[in-house]
């Protein structure tokens, strides 16, 4: 009993930290992951940070990429066509390549534009790209494909991540989602309450 | 690739029903398309529905375009959310079965495209099936928005030959 009265104890004290913890830095459903990162755009450099007030969906990929990302993109574009121009002005969509080998900064510009006009192209040095995507569970590496001329794929997860105005990490939606999905699960970082 | 066993061959071919097609006569290719290229990009991904009415398997070995300089066999395995694009040496059509090409997985990977395709216009491509018959179809170009939901086309039911 005694032994009960104290685990009840501790676990007041737990909740009451993580309050205070929760008081100081916003925490989603993943904590511990995501977070603020500044990479190059073809204007110069971008942070999510500059994004604050605005709901992110960041999705890691590259413009080889030929049948994953552009379905993705595609399905990305088409739930952004279907919000009304209030919710669409308070989207930010970023799209951060992995490839920076293959894809400069400029380069980006006219892929991203293709898609949606409001979508930033990102990349940068290996090595960020790497802890960045790290931090969001996104998963990349440099595959040789053998017996093939496509040179070198990417290996990759496929997930648009969706940060909210607070800059944190809320949602994750996994790949060869219906623009419907992306357009209800958008909504209910928009609209917090409503549905 | 040599047949080592010529004799046992042609006892097998005799041996079939005489109606028996070649593998492009038996295999239907229904909905072939292909996706619109991003400015700058000379790769795209051509996808299609193969049904074999015939008796016997059957497979698609290779493709060749006109309007490429190279055309793969290729999937992508779904490793707990890691999508790995890798090449296959043959794409099976069982008897009676159906094999379906499609975004997330089996395609075509239409490499050194010798100009941009816009959406509307027809990709040809050459399959080239296990023995040796081929089939030439036209891939209708599709700007994305105009395939449905999570990047399938809309289904025409239209059967090529």
């Amino acid at each position: 009993m005694k032994r009960l009265a104290w685990l009840l104890a501790l676990a007041l004290v737990g909740a009451g930290g993580w309050f205070l913890f929760t008081e100081k830095a916003p925490q989603g459903p993943y904590p511990g992951m995501g977070g603020d990162f500044t990479l190059q755009s073809a204007q110069g450099p971008v942070s999510l940070s500059d994004f604050r007030g605005k709901v992110v969906l960041l999705y890691f990929g590259y413009t080889s990429c030929p049948d994953v990302c552009p379905t993705t993109l595609g399905a990305l574009a088409t739930a952004l066509k279907r919000l009304s121009p209030e919710e669409l002005a308070r989207v930010q969509p970023l799209f951060v390549s992995v490839d920076p080998e293959r894809d400069a900064p400029r380069k980006l510009v006219e892929y991203v534009r293709y898609f949606h006009p409001k979508l930033i192209g990102l990349t940068g040095p290996l090595e960020r790209l790497k802890s960045i995507a790290k931090r969001y569970g996104a998963y990349f590496r440099k595959a040789l494909v053998e017996d093939s001329s496509f040179g070198y794929a990417v290996d990759h997860s496929s997930v648009i991540y969706i940060v909210d105005e607070r800059g944190v990490l809320v949602d994750m939606i996994q790949h060869s989602s219906s623009p419907e999905v992306i357009v209800t699960r958008l909504r209910r970082v928009l609209h917090p309450g409503s549905s | 690739m040599r047949n080592p066993f010529p004799v046992a061959a042609l006892a097998l071919l005799l041996s079939a029903p005489a109606f028996a097609g070649t593998a492009a006569q038996e295999v239907q290719v229904m909905d072939p398309w292909a996706r619109e290229m991003p400015p700058n990009m000379t790769t795209t991904a051509a996808f299609f529905t193969m049904m074999n009415k015939g008796a016997a398997d059957h497979k698609l070995v290779a493709a060749e375009s006109p309007a490429a300089g190279m055309v793969e066999l290729h999937t992508h395995i779904n490793d707990n959310g890691v999508m790995r694009m890798r090449p296959v040496k043959e794409m099976a059509v069982p008897a009676g079965g159906r094999t379906e090409l499609k975004p997330g997985g089996l395609h075509l990977m239409v490499m050194k495209l010798k100009h941009a395709f816009k959406a509307g216009d027809k990709l040809p491509i050459t399959l080239v099936f296990e023995d040796g018959s081929k089939k030439a179809i036209q891939a209708e170009v599709r700007r994305f928005g105009m395939t449905m939901g999570h990047g399938m086309p809309m289904k025409r039911h239209m059967p090529m030959q």
